[in-house]
This record gives C-alpha cells, structure tokens and sequence, in this order.
C-alpha cells in the first residue's frame, strides 16, 4: 500500500494568533465604547456599566448594532474606532 | 467577536462580556479567528433576571472589564 | 523522469508482455551495438528487454508524456522534441527512422503492437487525474499508508458524524466534470470564518457528501444562495435555535439529476436529495467553520441539520412551482434557501372542502415556534399530492390559500399577550388591541411534494425572518 493523499476541505487557515491592541496605563479620561448587541437585558447591563464607568472618571459613549445575528455594520465600527479609546461588547447570551 | 476582533485591529482595545454559557463558543471562535480578545464571563441565566440581578452582574464584571482595558497586558 | 527533457536520439517504450515486444528485442540489440543513442523504457518490467540498458518507466510518466498508445513505440528526438515515431514493428518504417538497413533480418516485415499501460481502464483516468491534479490548489493532506481514509477525516475533524467519503484528487477532478467553471473561481464567502469557498473546495466536500458529479451545480447554488447577507446563514448557524438550511429544488435538473420529490420526499434514500443537503452541511463546517459546539450552540438542533434537501414535484402540481412563484421564468432550474426546523405533520383524512382542509392546516400552523406568537416566523407548507387534489378541485389558487390561512390566523391581541392564557410568553403589550395576523402573506411558502397516498401535509417552520433573521432565498442553478 502506498501513502494516500486527500485534499484539505476546510478553509485551511492556520491561524496566526494576534496579538491585542496596546493598552492606556488608566482609565480615566478615557473615552470608552459600549456597544449593544441588541440581545434582551443587554441593556440594563450595559447602563449599569456605564453609570459605573462614569463614577470612575471614564468618558462613555453609547452604541447598539442592529441585531447580534451579524456582525456589526462597517460604518458603526468605523464610528466607534473613530470616537473610542476603548470598547466593550455585551451582553452574548 | 468579529467586532471586537475587528476594533482591535484597529488599535482599539476590546472586551466581549458573554453569559458563562457562552465559554466554549469563544474558545473555538478565537481560535478560528486566530485572536485571542479579551473576554469577560457573567453568570448565566440572563434572560429572566430582574433589573436588580443584571447590575448586580455588572457590579460584579466590572473590574475585570477595566482590566481588559487598560494597565498591563495579562 | 518528470517533464524534463526527453533523451536525445533513439527512444523505445516496450512492455514484457507484448509478443510484438520481444519480437524486436534484437532489433533493439542491434541498434545499441551500432553505437546509436537509444535509450529502452519498459513499462511493466525494468529487466526487460535482457542485456540491454532499460530505464523504469512503470510509473508510466514517460509513456503518458509521450502519449503511447501502442507498444513499441518507436521515436527519434532532436533537441529535445519527438521528430519522428512509429508503432508497432514495421521495417521501412523503422528504417527510415532510424537510417540503419536491414533490421530485423528473419522477422516479418510487419507485425502490430499491442496497447500501451497507459491506455489501460483505471490507469488511463488515474494518470490524467496525476495531470489534472497540478491544477487543483487546496492543500495535499497525507494519509499513512496503514490509516484507514475514513478514520482519518474522521480525526480530522471533516465529518458530520457520519462516515464521508474521503477526497482523493480523482474523486475531485471527476467531481469538477459536473461544472464548466474554473475551480479556483470564488463561489461564496463563509461564515463563521468569512473564508473565500471556492469551486474547487465546494467539489471536495461534495466528494465528501457523497455526490456525483451532476449533482456539482445545484450544490454551488445552493452555496451561493446560503451565504447571501439575506439568508444570514451565519445566525442560522449562530443561534440555540433549531433551524438548519432546507434546500428545495426546482426545474428541469431536479428530474436529470434523479432526486425525489415522490415517495418518503422528506426523508431518507434517494442520493441526490441525501448528498446535496449534506454537502451544503460540509461546507458550512469545513469551510466556513461552523460546527457544533463552536459556533453552532444549538440548544437542540434538528436531524435536518444532517441533510435536508427536496425536490418539488410539479408535473401533478395544481400550481406553479415554487421557484416562478418567487420571480423565476418557468423552466428555470433552480434552489431555494429556507431556513427550517425539523417537520411536523399535518393530519386530515376527513376534509374534502378547502375549507375544512385550510381550517386543518391552520390549526397546526398556529403552532409554528409559538401559538402566542404572530408577524417574527414563517412556515414552508409540503402539500401532499391528496390534499392538493382538493385545492384543485375547487380551484384554489396559492394565493387564494394563502389569504385564507392568514385570514384564519389572525389573533385577537388578548389572547398573545404575554400573560394570556397563564403563559408568560407571548407578544408585548403594545399587542393587546386588535388582532394581528401571525403570518405576513410572504412569510408563507408552498411546495408541492409527496407520494401519491396519504393525507397528510408537511409544515416546516423557520427561523424568525425580517433583517434581524433569516429570508428565504432562490438561485438559478448554472449548468
């Protein structure tokens, strides 16, 4: 018997795992994204978040993406790269 | 994740908050992705929480928020 | 030897089973004596012929280059390309090539060859697939020589569960046969993983499903259609809830590919319906990324998610087929996207008006994801071929049913409020007044399919529609 050869089905990406974006040192003075993902309950998470980022001194800025099923439409992403320093994405249930 | 993957790419740091029920999920999302963004877990059920019980679970994420977003790396 | 240069001067492929083969083995001889340049390429026995240098050609590389069809073949090559050539033995001719006289002295003069290796069934295909092969770009995956094929896609994580067939380059440039299109050419992009599928990887995994090749365009349909943003077949994928991509087929092809729309429609048997769904499946996982317990968290899924795929059958059907219901010419072949849990029946062995009937079916597609729930889900409805029988004899139209069934089905907004009833799920508040249809007459989809026995209809319910969900879709299938 010889060696058999198959062809790869999949989309063979091997990935190269990213490293994240860098840090700020602190938070404050610094304008944080939260966005929606529009499942239920996400935004009472979200507006407590929000009321406790703002205590801290973090500037926040409110976004919701038209529906968690899809991936967010590329013009609130550009929005929020633009405006933000940071972002937080919630709540995947 | 996409999203965050996405804004991360774009130099903006990132933190995904998920229910606990959704660990496995992006493990394997972050690996197809070849990232590996900051997440933060919240005790599941969601859906049927009164409002007390979700900022609670805010109360309860958000350090671990702040640190996905700022200081050192982990 | 592997398309490089040819050697200079003389060159002879011979077998050892070949009388005409032996016969000129002195030929041979002689020709080497005289100091020619000659160089022997045996294709089934490199100590053939005896006492003369032979290079092993049983790989068959040289004679599939070369193009032999008979054995010998005689050639004279000047710089680096065949000048001259002859079959079989014929002195003249192989005088002439070779400008020596009097060769084969007590030989014939003429005497046939026999068929060349290369030109032998199953070698012949396998030589042009190792040809064929160097177009195909995915990557080579090695299988040991002691690894069962289809435990090690198993391992690799390329199954549904079930066993697939394993995608040697045969199987898919035979597969690639079914379409006049490149196979690098991009068919979709993927989700979850948003990878380029292109032609070549849709074959692989429909060698994989189990297809034969003419089944090839509906898939790439089918493909095209899943991964439209309407479709969104990354929530479909996304969600705990139930549904899969249902794959329903019109025109022409359904017939010329052999699929069923008859008997057991919806269910097991027939290749075409069982191997096209499934392929769409693969591509999904393989391609795309999807898989259980990754993306796909269905809370508990549907067996349709291993294949779901039909044909309609519209030569018995009172209406016009699906497809040209949804804006296609007649005649068009073609798929729909539908995304769909598991069926339920429809019971009704009594009902000869379409009154009665439409009263049944309404019945139980009030409970399509919940009967509290009107406007966010739509319903595919199989009409059997009996109880099409009564719509056409009163001469009801689609969309006659159709009005009457969201006629039927509008609610009195007290009774799908949240709370109504002592059930909490429901509609919102803002419902309570008035009544709502629980279907928008779009969100209503008939097809006729079935055996010719039975009273019974088919309802599959979908996913909620709208932008924030899935719409059906329908693609012109390219032959």
């Amino acid at each position: 018997m010889t060696d058999q050869t198959l062809l790869d089905p999949t989309n063979e990406r091997v990935p190269q795992p990213r490293a994240r974006a860098p840090r700020p040192a602190r938070l404050d003075g610094v304008t944080v994204g939260l966005l929606d993902i529009s499942k239920p309950r996400g935004d009472v998470f979200l507006d407590r978040l929000a009321a406790l980022l703002t205590r801290r001194g973090v500037r926040v800025e409110r976004f919701r993406k038209p529906t968690f099923a899809k991936v967010a439409p590329a013009d609130l992403r550009y929005e929020i790269s633009v405006k933000c320093d940071g972002v937080v994405e919630a709540l995947a249930d | 994740m996409h999203d965050i993957v996405d804004l991360e790419a774009r130099g903006v740091p990132g933190v995904l908050v998920a229910s606990s029920e959704f660990v496995e999920a992006a493990a394997a999302q972050s690996k197809a992705l070849g990232a590996d963004p900051a997440r933060v877990f919240v005790a599941h059920p969601i859906q049927d929480r009164t409002d007390a019980e979700i900022e609670a679970l805010a109360d309860a994420a958000l350090a671990a928020v702040v640190r996905g977003l700022a200081g050192d790396p982990d | 030897m592997n398309g490089g240069r040819l050697p200079e001067g003389l060159v002879a492929i011979v077998k050892r089973d070949c009388p005409t083969c032996q016969l000129v083995v002195p030929v041979l001889a002689k020709l080497a004596e005289a100091g020619l340049p000659l160089t022997i390429y045996s294709q089934d026995d490199p100590a053939f012929p005896p006492g003369l240098p032979v290079v092993d050609d049983t790989g068959l590389e040289v004679s599939f280059q070369l193009n032999v069809e008979t054995v010998p073949t005689l050639l004279r090559v000047t710089g680096g390309a065949v000048v001259e050539r002859t079959e079989g033995w014929r002195r003249d001719k192989w005088e002439d090539l070779t400008a020596v006289t009097g060769l084969g002295s007590g030989l014939p003069d003429y005497r046939p060859g026999c068929g060349s290796r290369t030109v032998e069934p199953g070698i012949a295909e396998a030589l042009e697939a190792r040809a064929g092969a160097t177009r195909l770009r995915s990557r080579r995956v090695a299988i040991g020589a002691l690894e069962d094929p289809i435990e090690a896609c198993f391992e690799r994580g390329w199954s549904d569960g079930l066993p697939v067939v394993p995608p040697t380059p045969e199987r898919v440039l035979r597969m690639l046969d079914g379409t006049r299109r490149a196979p690098g050419e991009v068919v979709a992009v993927v989700p979850p993983d948003y990878a380029e599928c292109t032609v070549e990887k849709v074959a692989i995994n429909a060698v994989m499903a189990g297809c034969r090749p003419e089944y090839l365009p509906v898939v790439l349909a089918a493909v095209e259609a899943a991964c439209t943003d309407e479709f969104n077949i990354h929530g479909i994928l996304a969600t705990t809830y139930f549904v899969g991509p249902v794959v329903i087929v019109n025109g022409p092809i359904a017939q010329a590919i052999g699929m069923n729309s008859g008997v057991n429609a919806l269910g097991q048997g027939n290749r075409a319906n069982a191997a096209i769904g499934r392929a769409l499946q693969l591509i999904i996982r393989n391609v795309g990324g999807g898989r259980p317990g990754g993306v796909d968290r269905a809370t508990l899924g549907n067996p349709g998610k291993y294949t779901f795929c039909f044909a309609e059958d519209e030569e018995r059907s009172p209406w016009e087929p699906l497809a040209v219901e949804r804006g296609l010419k007649p005649g068009t072949s073609a798929v729909t996207l539908f995304a769909g849990e598991g069926s339920r029946g429809v019971f009704d062995q009594l009902s000869r008006s379409p009154e009665s009937l439409t009263r049944s079916l309404a019945g139980c597609l009030r409970t399509v994801a919940h009967p509290k729930l009107v406007r966010d889900y739509d319903a595919l409805v199989v009409v059997s071929p009996e109880h099409a029988r009564v719509f056409r004899e009163a001469g009801w139209s689609k969309a006659r049913l159709r009005e009457e069934l969201v006629r039927l089905l509008t609610l009195p907004g007290a009774e799908i409020v949240r709370g109504a009833g002592g059930i909490a799920e429901g509609m919102p508040e803002a419902f309570a007044a008035g009544a709502w249809p629980k279907f928008l007459p779009e969100g209503l989809l008939f097809v006729h399919a079935g055996g010719s026995a039975g009273l019974f209809s088919a309802i599959i319910g979908s996913w909620k529609n709208g932008a924030a969900g899935s719409r059906p879709v329908t693609r012109e299938v390219m032959v």
